[in-house]
């Protein structure tokens, strides 16, 4: 029983560093990705392709060999390192996710009806405040849906940030099979991936509920 | 004096050419209705008038200052007031769906307050809310102030998109096919709006498809056909005589269709 809360313990430190690549990724994805979003939406044709070129090159690779390229590539071209592994997952895992989520965002914004800009610019408002103002909670209400799906995605990859020695919440459990022969904390280790995203489930559903009272 | 005036106003889409130079005139507190069959650019002509279009040539002027002017092949120079002068009634009403009644006639003058390159009066935002109820109870919505667009019907909706234009001040406010969305037994409560507004001398310009109203609301009817102005005059001038064959055709379609 002391075993077992013991372990417990030690897997709820694993599993705070899977947080930080959680919450790290969606602070830094979140913004950029409606950035690469504006990019790809651009008029200015060269940032338009360059933009979705990116958002190609991320979304046709693994996101374990980005992680290893992210980590080692320096090394192999400089002659040594120059990220720590926490700052190679933090960079890797907000660009990779800021791509899927610049496309969740463009066919949110393109699914808004041109009126609402055009209702907006006649009224006198500037771009920056129609969109602000107007257009932004409307995408929201829309994006819920695959935003929650993407992010939920987000909970389970963080377990490969393993690959380049980022010690998260599954490398913790394994480090039990190579010094106690206990197999069942890796098993284990599904209980807080459960836990959280039915935390998130609920905060999505929450949310959707919350926008409810209009219709877009 | 004219409160408006478009001087040889040209439009292309690609290789379209929708507006063909359209000229015409407005006095102050007059009511202008531009009738005509679909694609003939009347609708056209008034995003024009509200720059959602871009002409490619011609005059906007408003109370003798130039507040657009565009050349074949330069860009156009827009001045600041120009936006403001006008106002637009959709179609579509084009609400904003996540705020309030009360809240959609509030904001564009709220932020119009916050912004720092302000034209005309500062307002406070207890004047803004005055003024708001004011406009609400002239268009009988008063009670709806804190309903959400998707709780209004059509007829309603319309209602509170014409308050909203109103906040603005518009020295001119333009209707694209105002019922035109609207089933037919509620295009009565919006056209009475309408009418009210022109006890009240303001100065409108109506795209419409109601052939009646128009008639009747009206002080002037322009008729467009092919991106021209075909005809031009008093209801009674273009309903009861029309002098072109199109516009005869087109009236007499109308009636029996």
């Amino acid at each position: 029983m002391e075993q077992f809360f013991n372990i417990t313990l030690d897997l709820l430190v694993g599993f705070g560093e899977t947080l930080k690549i959680f919450f790290v990724t969606l602070a830094f994805a979140l913004p950029l990705g409606l950035i690469i979003a504006f990019g790809s939406m651009s008029k200015f044709k060269p940032l338009a392709a360059l933009c979705k070129a990116i958002v190609w090159v991320i979304r046709g690779t693994p996101l374990m060999l980005q992680l290893i390229i992210v980590y080692y590539g320096p090394g192999l071209v400089f002659g040594q390192m120059l990220l720590s592994a926490s700052v190679a997952v933090y960079i890797t895992f907000s660009i990779n996710y800021a791509c899927y989520f610049s496309e969740i965002y463009r066919g949110g914004i393109e699914s808004i009806s041109k009126g609402q800009y055009e209702a907006g610019q006649v009224l006198g408002m500037t771009k920056t405040e129609v969109f602000f103002k107007v257009i932004l909670l409307q995408v929201i209400k829309r994006i819920i849906a695959p935003m929650s799906n993407e992010i939920i995605t987000l909970v389970k990859d963080t377990s490969l940030a393993r690959v380049v020695t980022y010690y998260e919440l599954i490398y913790f459990a394994q480090r039990y099979i190579k010094n106690a022969g206990l197999l069942w904390p890796l098993f284990y280790t599904a209980i807080y991936y459960l836990v959280f995203t039915a935390v998130l489930t609920l905060l999505f559903g929450w949310l959707e509920k919350k926008l409810d009272y209009f219709k877009a | 004096m004219n409160i408006l005036e478009v001087k040889n106003l040209r439009k292309r889409f690609g290789d379209t050419e929708v507006l063909k130079g359209v000229s015409f005139s407005l006095k102050k507190g007059e009511v202008l209705s531009i009738i005509g069959s679909s694609g003939g650019g009347k609708t056209t002509l008034l995003r024009c008038l509200n720059f959602l279009e871009k002409a490619n040539s011609g005059d906007i002027i408003v109370n003798d200052k130039t507040v657009y002017s565009a050349k074949e092949g330069e860009k156009p120079v827009v001045s600041q007031e120009a936006q403001l002068s006008f106002g637009l009634v959709f179609q579509q009403f084009n609400l904003f769906p996540q705020y309030s009644v009360k809240e959609n006639l509030m904001l564009a003058p709220k932020l119009r307050t916050k912004r720092k390159d302000t034209l005309g009066q500062r307002e406070t935002m207890g004047e803004i809310s005055e003024r708001a109820d004011m406009l609400l109870e002239k268009v009988g919505l008063t009670e709806k102030a804190d309903s959400y667009p998707c709780q209004l019907s059509g007829g309603q909706q319309q209602r509170v998109a014409i308050a909203r234009a109103l906040m603005l001040s518009p020295e001119i406010l333009c209707f694209d096919e105002p019922t035109s969305s609207l089933d037919p037994e509620l295009t009565g409560e919006v056209l009475k709006v309408i009418r009210s507004l022109k006890d009240s001398e303001r100065t409108m310009i109506i795209v419409t498809h109601e052939m009646e109203f128009a008639r009747n609301v009206s002080d002037r009817v322009i008729f467009i056909a092919d991106g021209v102005i075909e005809e031009e005059g008093t209801p009674e001038e273009v309903f009861g005589n029309p002098k072109s064959i199109k516009t005869r055709n087109f009236l007499s379609a109308g009636k029996e269709g």
